[in-house]
C-alpha cells in the first residue's frame, strides 16, 4: 500500500492525512503504507507525513516537481509503488490528486476510482468502495475486479489520524521526467479565495438575492470566515455581477457537498439545489416560510438575514473561541 | 488544427433519479441522454479555438452504447462538430471510464489529432479519470479543471488556465496534449435550428466494438464493478428554530449544529 501526500507552498497539504486514514482503514494489520512526497520540500515535510502512521516515505525531491505536472507526478508513484510493493496507491481527492488517478491507474493497469467516502471489504475480499455521483444526488459502491487500484479519497469523508511518533525513514527516489510535457507557469490566488476552495470546504455558506446588494455580501463573507467555510452564491448573484461565476453553486456552476450548507437568502430553485442537496447538513434562513429552501434543509430560520447573520457569525466566532 | 473532442452520453442534468429494482444501477428507463455541462464547455472551447484558427477541424469522438452515442453526437455536430465518430460499446458492457479511455485511444493511434478536448469529468459518474488516462495510453501531457485556452501556431503549444484550490495556475502544453475542461469555464452556445436540422443527416462514422475489442485484448473489461447504486433518504423536513430574538436564533441554531448535527466543535 502506497499513501501519496501532496505539497502546496512548501507544506503538507492537511487531506494527505486523511489518505493515510483511509489507507490504513483498508491495510492489514501488519501491512504498514509507505508514502510519497514529492517536491523540494519532501523531505523536511516526510516527519509530519509518517506521523500520521506510515512506514517509509518515499522522496522525490526534484525542483521540478514543486508544483508537479500530472505526467510527471504519475511517473513518481508509480516508481514508488514498484518500490514498495503496493498493490493499492492512496492520494487525497485535491484537484490536483484527482488529476493524476487516471494516468497511474492506466500505465500501472489498475483500477481508478476518485472521490471515495468510505472503504470496505466485499462479500469475496474485494475492495468496496463508496462514492458520490451526479453531484452527490446518490451514492454508489464499486468493487475493484482487478489486481491493484489507484484511490481519491474525497476531502472530509476519513478524520485524520491523531499524530503518532512514527520516527520517519525517508529514502530517496528519482522518477525520469516526460520530454514531451506541459509546464506550470505560474499560479494566482483568486480575490476572496482565502478561505478554503468552494468544491472541497468542509463548510459552505451561500448567499443569494434576499442579500440583495454587492456591498451585503460582506455579510455572507463574514459568517464564512467565522465558520472557516468557503463562500458560493446562487445564480442570482452572480448574474447580477455581485460576485464572479466561480462561486456559483447549481446546475451550471459548482456542485458541492460539505458537511455543513448554509443557505442564506436563496430560495431554493431546483437548479440550485441539485448543486448542494448531497450536503450532510443543510441550514436555511429565509424571510418565507414557504421558500422551497426548507424543504431540503435540516435546520430552518424564518427571519431577515440582515438580522439573522450578524447575530449568527457573533455566536460562532463565540463558539470556537474567536472572541 | 485537429481538434478532437471527447463527449460521454450521460443524463440531461434535470433527470429525475431512481434506482433500479436490483439498486446496482441508475434506472434508464425515460432517460433523456445529453452532453453535459464539462462536455458543452470542451465543446464550446473547441469551436472557440476552430473560429480563431481558420481551417481547424473539430472532430467529436464518443464511446457509448447506441442509441445515446448518436444522439450525444447529433448535439455536438448541430453546435458546428465538422466530423463526427461513434466508438461502439456493447449494450451488456458496464459503462467503465478506464476501458472508454482505452478505446479512444486505440482508436487515435491511426488517426490526426494536435489536441483532444474533453469534460474535466463526466456530467454522471464524475470520475474524471477519462482524459488523465487517455493522456498516459497516447504518451501525451494532460491537465484537467482548464479554461481559456489559446493556440500558438509558430511555438506548437497551448497556453491556457487550470484550476486548483485557491486559485489557477497557468500552464503551457505543446501540440498534442489531452486538455480537460473546467464546467461554465465559457459560455456554451446553443444550437441553431437550420444546423440541428443539418446535423441529422451528417453521416457518423461508427468503429465497431469487434475492432476495439481486438486492439484491447486483455484490456478489454472494466476494471471495477457498481455493485449498489443508492439515492439518499428523503430528508424528513426542516427542524424549524422558534426565536424571539436574533440572538436567541443564532445560540439555538449553534447548538443544534454542535450537540444534534456534530458538524462543527
Ligand atoms: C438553465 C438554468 C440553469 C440555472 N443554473 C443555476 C445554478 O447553477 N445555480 C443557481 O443558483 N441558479 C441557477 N439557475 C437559476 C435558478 O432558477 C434561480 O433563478 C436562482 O437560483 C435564484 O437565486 P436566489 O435563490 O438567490 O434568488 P430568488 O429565487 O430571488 O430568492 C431569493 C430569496 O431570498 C429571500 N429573501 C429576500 N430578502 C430576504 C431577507 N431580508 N432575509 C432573508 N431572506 C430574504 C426570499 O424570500 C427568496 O426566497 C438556473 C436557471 C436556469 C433556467
Amino acid at each position: 500500500m502506497l499513501v501519496v501526500g501532496e505539497i502546496r507552498d512548501g507544506r503538507l497539504v492537511p487531506s494527505s492525512l486523511e489518505a493515510v486514514a483511509a489507507a490504513r482503514a483498508c491495510a492489514g494489520p501488519a501491512d504498514a503504507p509507505e508514502g510519497l512526497l514529492v517536491g523540494p520540500a519532501a523531505r523536511t515535510e516526510s516527519g509530519a507525513f509518517a506521523a500520521a502512521g506510515l512506514g517509509t516515505v518515499h522522496c522525490d525531491a526534484d525542483e521540478a516537481l514543486a508544483r508537479p505536472t500530472p505526467w510527471a507526478w504519475s511517473r513518481a508513484i508509480v516508481a514508488a509503488a514498484t518500490a514498495a510493493g503496493a498493490e493499492t496507491i492512496v492520494l487525497a481527492g485535491t484537484a490536483a490528486g484527482r488529476d493524476v488517478v487516471g494516468r497511474v491507474a492506466a500505465v500501472w493497469e489498475a483500477a481508478g476510482v476518485t472521490g471515495v467516502t468510505a472503504i470496505a471489504r466485499g462479500p469475496t475480499g474485494r475492495l468496496r468502495l463508496t462514492r458520490p455521483v451526479f453531484g452527490g444526488r446518490a451514492t454508489e459502491e464499486l468493487e475493484v475486479a482487478a489486481p491493484r487500484a489507484v484511490l481519491a479519497v474525497r476531502p472530509h469523508a476519513f478524520a485524520p489520524p491523531p499524530a503518532g511518533t512514527t520516527a520517519a525513514t525517508a529514502s530517496d527516489l528519482s522518477a525520469p521526467r516526460p520530454e514531451k510535457d506541459g509546464r506550470i507557469t505560474g499560479f494566482e490566488r483568486v480575490a476572496g479565495g482565502a478561505g478554503p476552495e468552494l468544491g472541497d470546504a468542509a463548510i459552505v455558506v451561500s448567499g443569494g438575492r434576499g442579500v440583495r446588494a454587492a456591498e451585503n455580501f460582506s455579510l455572507i463573507e463574514d459568517l464564512a470566515r467565522a465558520f472557516g467555510a468557503a463562500v458560493g452564491a446562487s445564480r442570482a448573484v452572480t448574474d447580477a455581477g455581485w460576485r464572479p461565476v466561480s462561486f456559483q453553486v447549481g446546475q451550471t456552476g459548482k456542485s458541492v457537498t460539505p458537511q455543513l450548507y448554509l443557505a442564506v437568502g436563496i430560495s431554493g430553485a431546483i437548479q440550485h439545489l441539485v448543486g448542494m442537496v448531497g450536503s450532510r447538513v443543510i441550514v436555511a434562513i429565509n424571510s418565507d416560510a414557504q421558500a422551497p429552501i426548507f424543504r431540503v434543509a435540516d435546520y430552518g430560520v424564518v427571519g431577515d438575514l440582515f438580522q439573522i447573520v450578524p447575530a449568527l457569525t457573533r455566536e460562532v466566532r463565540k463558539a470556537r473561541g474567536l472572541g | 488544427m485537429e481538434i478532437v473532442v471527447c463527449v460521454k452520453p450521460a443524463p440531461d442534468s434535470e433527470t429525475r433519479l431512481r434506482a433500479n429494482p436490483a439498486g446496482t444501477a441508475l434506472d434508464s428507463e425515460g432517460v433523456k441522454w445529453a452532453l453535459t455541462g464539462y462536455d458543452e464547455s470542451a465543446m464550446e472551447q473547441a469551436l472557440l479555438l476552430k473560429e480563431a484558427h481558420p481551417g481547424s477541424r473539430v472532430r467529436v469522438v464518443s464511446f457509448g452504447p447506441a442509441p445515446r452515442s448518436e444522439e450525444v453526437l447529433r448535439s455536438a455536430l448541430a453546435l458546428g462538430a465538422d466530423a463526427a465518430t461513434w466508438i461502439e460499446q456493447p449494450a451488456e458492457l458496464a459503462p467503465d471510464p478506464l476501458l472508454a479511455a482505452r478505446a479512444v485511444a486505440a482508436h487515435l493511434r491511426d488517426a490526426p489529432w494536435d489536441l483532444v478536448l474533453t469534460g474535466k469529468q463526466a456530467g454522471d459518474d464524475e470520475a474524471g479519470l477519462f482524459g488523465p488516462a487517455l493522456g498516459a495510453l497516447v504518451d501525451a501531457p494532460s491537465f484537467g479543471g482548464v479554461s481559456a485556452i489559446t493556440h500558438d501556431p509558430a511555438a506548437r503549444s497551448f497556453a491556457f488556465r487550470r484550476s486548483v484550490e485557491g486559485g489557477s495556475e497557468t500552464v503551457t502544453a505543446p501540440v498534442r496534449s489531452v486538455l480537460g475542461l473546467q464546467q461554465a469555464a465559457n459560455d456554451p452556445r446553443t444550437a441553431k435550428l437550420p444546423n440541428i436540422l443539418k446535423s441529422r443527416r451528417t453521416p457518423i462514422e461508427k468503429v465497431p466494438w469487434a475492432l476495439t475489442q481486438a486492439a484491447l485484448g486483455p484490456h478489454g473489461r472494466p476494471a471495477t464493478e457498481r455493485v449498489a447504486f443508492r439515492l439518499p433518504a428523503p430528508r424528513s423536513g426542516a427542524k424549524m428554530i422558534e426565536y424571539r430574538t436574533p440572538d436567541e436564533a443564532a445560540e439555538k441554531l449553534v447548538r443544534l449544529l454542535q450537540g444534534e448535527a456534530k458538524v462543527f466543535p
